[in-house]
């Protein structure tokens, strides 16, 4: 174990400048919502660290996780990741099969015994289930699964699937999918849910755990806080459209063309956790909403079940219903003053400008 | 000086320049983009990393968001809910002159709006728009530097922030006429190109007249100069003032209508091109009757339509400095590669390049400012690693600004390598002698 390269070493052999290195960290200490400081923590932890063991197991998925991370744009976290984690089992990208894969994924769980992280993408058939649906060189998924986690660290559980069955648990079930945290017990699991998953996301984790020897703080589902934290609507660019009740009713009237909002079309931003709307896909170049089409709330637990994808969000009815209804004229109201006041303010100083002019400011010199 | 303003009371005609009116030319700056930057600024720091007047110096004090503090006080004072709560209870932390008088540097000194902040922003603010704003209050408030505000002053009075007048520039076009044996065309009205100039190329590199001359006359395009409007610089733009940036552009625009040209071509001068072309409509409220190039477009053009006949190839090792207003904030980074690859057969990039370019540290008034010069040779440094990298024979650029400050910084730090630039370049490999 001790004879493996620090990752400082292998990067620079691989001809990543320092800076670039550095870059890296402040761009992970800054999608992590750490302070700058921590910058130079994780460049401390991340050059010191010995390349770190990963057993990746793809069970019941349809490796849109993986291209996810492979896909993404070079050279970037994702390849500097991938580069310095020593990722001894991926049954897509190894080039070993049959029995010499498998002894791969034993030697890589010996020798690193009760250090390496796995990472899962994809759900499997769980413990009441028929084990046939998914095997892997015979082996049931679960059996791999628990065999794997023995020595295993900690999980990271990459995509819906994974996280919270996605669609193979879609009803009605006929796998009898379960996500990865059903199935473990004693070892920390995160999740990095999302169909599939922001690269960003999948790496930032990695280079959390890596420099500080954690995972980082969870939201209640398991996803890691830092990247779910907020609601796609909070951070939608087309939110000021909604917030003036301007929604585009089909794909292709008025407002569909003008960019307003997509929540009449069955948008699931409001009630959608993830990173898209501020990391965007394709090395930034777009997201879903950008390209005129509402979120599916993909991040979501259940994603597939919770009601259509083009069916608007429904309305809490009963009481809840007025109180919000009241709160919400109240705070329409009390906003709706401040804008005017703000308003006006500006609209004052605009009509109180004074032109500067040379002469005036001749008169400094 | 601010003092003296605020009490000039006793003479009602000459305005003045005092801490309220600041106050308010900042209110009139807040808009949604600029409540919505402040809101959503996640103190990540990149854009420190990306300014190279903090990566140079390593002061925090130069981190690009935080040289906006003074407008973001005032909208969250008065344009945030939690900001009037916190005002109410005397929370909030005053704007006044002193404030103001220490954030001038940052501003002014320190920020050449070469727009590289803005672009590595995550959550994508754009700062240097801001920084622009922020300094209609500063000159508003009696906060701006000395020699912007001579420079502006200049630029109003003569035409041009040097101080130049046409008699300086005929002396040229005389120098120009006899070496070249063209004749430069004045006043011709109807012309394809009316042809700015900026003063510094007047004075210091009078060879960008000559070579535009000997280039037109070679593709046959019809262009003029103007008596009344020679200078396409803006003044008003970099020290922030957008009535005195509309006096300039509005100028522009009088000797265009008047002579009738289809299009203007905007000098070798970073801001005086992107004043000219994307800033100008906005300060005089109204679209140009013309369109606007610079001149590096104008020949890329050229060339495309097989209209610049070269010969000859430079053989030693070019590489190239993007000035920012054309690359990073205007989009024109293959034009000038397309024209070195007609000319130059040994050229390379530097690391960074095109809109990644890392900024010379002169442009947005910091040339105009004489107490920025320390600054801007530290800023300088970040320009000096990226050649010392790749260390070229010669360095080429087209902002007349950034061939300066190349200049001057590279003799600062004892580097024997000539700027040169495009246009020149080009001019001296055409075919000579042939009509086209």
């Amino acid at each position: 174990m001790h004879d493996r390269p620090t990752l400082g070493e292998t990067l620079e052999r691989q001809g990543v400048s320092r800076r670039g290195f550095l870059k890296f960290c402040v761009t992970t200490a800054s999608l992590l919502a750490l302070p700058p400081t921590a910058a130079t923590a994780i460049a401390e932890a991340l050059g010191q660290a010995r390349r770190p063991s990963v057993i990746w197991l793809s069970f019941q998925e349809c490796t849109g996780c993986t291209e996810s991370l492979t896909r993404s744009f070079a050279p970037t976290l994702e390849n500097l990741i991938l580069e310095t984690i020593s990722l001894d089992y991926h049954h897509t990208l190894q080039a070993a099969a049959g029995e010499a894969a498998e002894r791969a994924r034993e030697e890589a769980m010996h020798a690193n015994e009760g250090q390496y992280l796995v990472v899962v993408d994809g759900s499997l058939p769980g413990p009441g289930a028929n084990p046939g649906y998914s095997t892997i060189a015979g082996i049931s998924n679960l059996q791999m699964l628990e065999e794997t986690l023995a020595g295993a660290a900690a999980v990271v559980a990459v995509g819906s699937c994974a996280a919270f069955g996605g669609l193979p648990m879609a009803d009605p079930n006929p796998t009898g999918a379960v996500p990865v945290s059903k199935v473990v017990r004693d070892k920390p699991v995160i999740n990095v849910s999302g169909c599939p998953p922001l690269p960003m996301v999948i790496t930032g984790v990695l280079a959390h755990y890596l420099t500080f020897g954690r995972l980082p703080e969870l939201d209640e589902y398991g996803r890691p806080l830092a990247f779910f934290g907020q609601s796609i609507h909070d951070r939608c660019y087309r939110r000021p459209f909604y917030d003036k009740g301007l929604f585009a009713e089909t794909f292709d009237d008025e407002g569909a063309k003008k960019g307003w909002c997509l929540y009449r079309l069955g948008c699931k931003g409001p009630m959608a956790y993830n990173a898209c709307a501020t990391m965007k896909w394709n090395g930034g170049t777009s997201w879903p909403i950008e390209s005129g089409h509402p979120c599916l709330g993909c991040s979501e637990p259940d994603f597939w079940d919770a009601g259509g994808f083009y069916r608007a969000l429904s309305v809490p009815t009963g009481d809840i219903a007025t109180t919000a209804a009241v709160g919400g004229l109240l705070g329409a109201a009390a906003g709706g003053a401040a804008v005017v006041k703000t308003r006006r303010a500006k609209a004052d100083a605009i009509s109180a400008h004074r032109p500067i002019t040379a002469e005036e400011l001749e008169q400094q010199l | 000086m601010s003092e003296t303003a605020i009490n000039s009371t006793t003479e009602p005609t000459v305005a003045s320049f005092s801490l309220e009116r600041g106050l308010q030319a900042w209110r009139e700056e807040i808009d949604a983009p600029t409540a919505a930057f402040f809101s959503s600024c996640v103190h990540c720091g990149l854009c420190a990393q990306a300014c190279p007047f903090f990566v140079e110096t390593g002061d925090p004090k130069y981190t690009p968001i935080h040289k906006l503090e003074p407008l973001r006080r005032l909208w969250e004072r008065e344009f945030t809910l939690w900001g009037k709560l916190k005002t109410r209870l005397g929370f909030s932390q005053p704007i006044d002159d002193a404030l103001l008088e220490e954030w001038e540097p940052l501003l002014y000194d320190s920020c050449s709006m070469c727009g590289r902040c803005s672009m590595v922003c995550p959550v994508g603010n754009d700062i240097q728009y801001m920084i622009r704003k922020t300094r209609e209050g500063m000159v508003a408030s009696g906060h701006a530097p000395e020699g912007l505000i001579a420079a502006s002053v200049r630029a109003v009075n003569t035409g041009s922030p040097m101080g130049l007048q046409w008699k300086t520039l005929d002396v040229q076009i005389k120098h120009v006429e006899t070496a070249s044996g063209l004749t430069v065309p004045i006043d011709q009205a109807g012309a394809d190109y009316l042809v700015l100039l900026s003063s510094m190329e007047i004075i210091n590199f009078p060879e960008y007249l000559e070579a535009i001359a000997k280039i037109f006359d070679h593709a046959e395009v019809s262009w003029t100069l103007s008596q009344e409007c020679f200078e396409a610089t803006n003044a008003g733009v970099q020290i922030g003032s957008k009535d005195i940036a509309a006096v300039l552009v509005q100028r522009v625009v009088d000797a265009a209508v008047k002579l009738g040209v289809k299009n203007v071509i905007s000098p070798e001068c970073g801001h005086a091109y992107t004043g000219i072309r994307w800033e100008g409509p906005n300060v005089i409220g109204r679209a140009y009757p013309f369109k606007v190039f610079h001149i590096i477009e104008v020949l890329d053009q050229l060339r495309a339509d097989g209209r610049l006949r070269t010969e000859g190839m430079e053989t030693d090792r070019l590489s190239m400095h993007d000035p920012c207003n054309l690359a990073r904030k205007s989009g024109v980074i293959e034009q000038q590669r397309h024209l070195m690859k007609l000319v130059a057969e040994n050229f390379i990039d530097m690391k960074e390049h095109g809109k990644y370019q890392w900024c010379c540290g002169a442009g947005g008034g910091v040339s105009s400012n004489e107490r920025a010069e320390e600054l801007k040779m530290a800023a300088f440094r970040r320009k000096k690693a990226q050649i010392e990298e790749i260390r070229p024979d010669r360095l080429v650029t087209m902002c007349a600004t950034c061939r300066t400050q190349l200049e001057e910084g590279l003799e600062e730090y004892t580097m024997d390598i000539p700027v040169v630039g495009l246009t020149e370049m080009i001019a001296e490999h055409l075919v000579e002698g042939e009509p086209s």
